[in-house]
């Protein structure tokens, strides 16, 4: 068998487009009769699936550029690896998943690429709807580039085309609510619903954990892994949610901001700060990140009282 | 291209169609009028470790403004969400009212203005400068 080690054989994403239809339909039926969990407002579906259909304009619009600079890499190779062998497919699978956890972590951890992931996070509902609330500004982040170090290595475009587009679909149905938690063994392997619905909330006890695409083990390994507890419900959305369904206010809000902000800024160090520092950072500290909202929810909890042993025995 | 656009426009009709049955199955979260109890529990999520002074419920009961220090946090119903911000009381207490609404501008390019509904019962300002000048 010969593949095409340039043009993908065939797109998962394309594939899965008629899966991606027949089961939002099937989420909404099952919650309408009460069979499964799921939480649908028209408004917030239309500008999830408005996204998702945006975001393949979007990607027209960049698709040159990333192609061509990926041929180049390919063409300064260090390896060829084939495609036909099987070895090469357990490879690519595993070394494109932690492509993606550091891509996905830096995309949470650093306000420019926060600027073109956040949009996917703006709903305040969790449904498989919200899985296709997908990036507009992705190709002029640059995220992109993270994936060549594997071209580089020798793994053809195509290949690795095709692993982005598995793990794509694979994060896809587990946008939902209607699975609770599944076997004990695969929530320990594998990224679940579960898992991502800890990573969709904003309470401050669950922000920037959990970002696996397939397999959950990299946050276990690199410490970002929360487990979602049921004394704690995930509440959906970001930390200040979008005060309208705009699309494209979806699409650019924080972009918005960051010009605001470097508009006021009075030296590089805030320009920086406001590109790169993590999101909510500020010169004076007056606003807050993921850590200080942490820190603050540490601290509330540390004083909370909590009830003495023989008080539990009692009860 | 022609491909291409083809695909685009099926893709269109789908997510057509997924709206509309998402539409017609009203699952969306129920949704009751604020009153000062349902005000405090949300401003208290929204706003954890502020203790507002007061709280002013809109007309509508679609949002509501509490005092807290020199801020005025302000919630309001999206969807069947809600959408929070705080801005300085002093401008929120001169913001205009227009048809009905007082048009609160919260600065921020993800949700630049609240729109609360006014009544006879709930007027705004909800104090008189003289009151805001005393406390
Ligand atoms: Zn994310
Ligand atoms: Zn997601």
């Amino acid at each position: 068998m010969t593949l095409d080690p340039i043009t993908p054989a065939f797109s998962p994403v394309d594939w899965a487009v008629p899966v991606f239809v027949v089961t939002i339909v099937l989420e909404i039926l099952l919650a309408r009769f009460r069979k499964a969990r799921a939480v649908y407002e028209v408004r917030d579906t239309a500008t999830s699936l408005g996204m998702g259909l945006g975001s393949q304009i979007a990607g027209l619009l960049t698709a040159g550029v990333v192609l061509a600079a990926t041929l180049w890499v390919y063409e300064h190779r260090l390896f060829t690896l084939p495609m036909t062998a099987w070895w090469a497919w357990v490879a690519v699978f595993f070394l494109e998943d932690l492509t993606y956890y550091w891509f996905h972590r830096l995309s949470h951890e650093r306000r420019f690429w926060w600027a073109a992931h956040v949009n996917h996070h703006t709903s305040q509902h969790y449904n498989l709807s919200t899985a296709l609330r997908q990036t507009w500004t992705g190709g002029i982040a640059g995220t992109w580039l993270l994936w060549l170090p594997l071209i580089f290595l020798g793994f053809p475009p195509a290949m690795v085309a095709i692993q982005k587009g598995i793990s794509l679909v694979y994060q896809y149905w587990i946008h939902t609510e209607a699975i609770k938690k599944l076997p004990r063994w695969f929530e320990a392997v594998f990224n679940t619903p579960s898992h991502h619905r800890v990573h969709h909330a904003r309470n401050p006890r669950y922000l920037d954990a959990n970002y696996a695409g397939i397999l959950i083990i990299w946050d276990r390994m690199f410490g970002s892994y929360i487990p979602e507890t049921d004394e704690e419900p995930c509440r959906y959305g970001v930390v200040h949610n979008l005060g309208d369904f705009n699309i494209f206010r979806v699409a650019f809000h924080e972009w918005m901001a960051i010009g605001k902000d470097l508009a006021g800024s009075r030296s590089p160090r805030e320009v920086v700060g406001y590109l790169f520092g993590p999101p909510g950072w500020s010169p004076d500290g007056s606003r807050d990140t993921s850590a200080t909202l942490k820190a603050k929810w540490r601290a509330r909890e540390a004083a909370m009282p909590t009830p003495a042993p023989e008080q539990i025995a009692a009860e | 291209m022609n491909a291409t656009l083809i695909q685009l426009a099926a893709s269109a009709a789908l997510v057509a169609l997924m709206i509309a049955v998402a539409g017609w199955a009203r699952i969306a979260r129920p949704f009751a009028p604020l009153d000062e109890a349902a005000a405090r529990t949300l401003l208290a999520g929204e706003f954890p470790g502020r203790i507002p002074d007061r709280v002013w419920i809109a007309g509508d009961g679609a949002g509501a403004v509490a005092r807290s220090g020199e801020d005025a946090l302000v919630v309001y119903r999206l969807g069947d969400s809600w959408v929070a911000r705080s801005m300085p009381w002093r401008l929120a207490m001169v913001a205009p009212v227009r048809r009905g609404r007082v048009l609160l501008k919260l600065r921020d390019p993800a949700a630049p203005m609240a729109r609360l509904a006014v009544s006879g019962v709930n007027p705004w300002p909800p104090e008189t400068p003289a009151e805001a000048l005393a406390a």
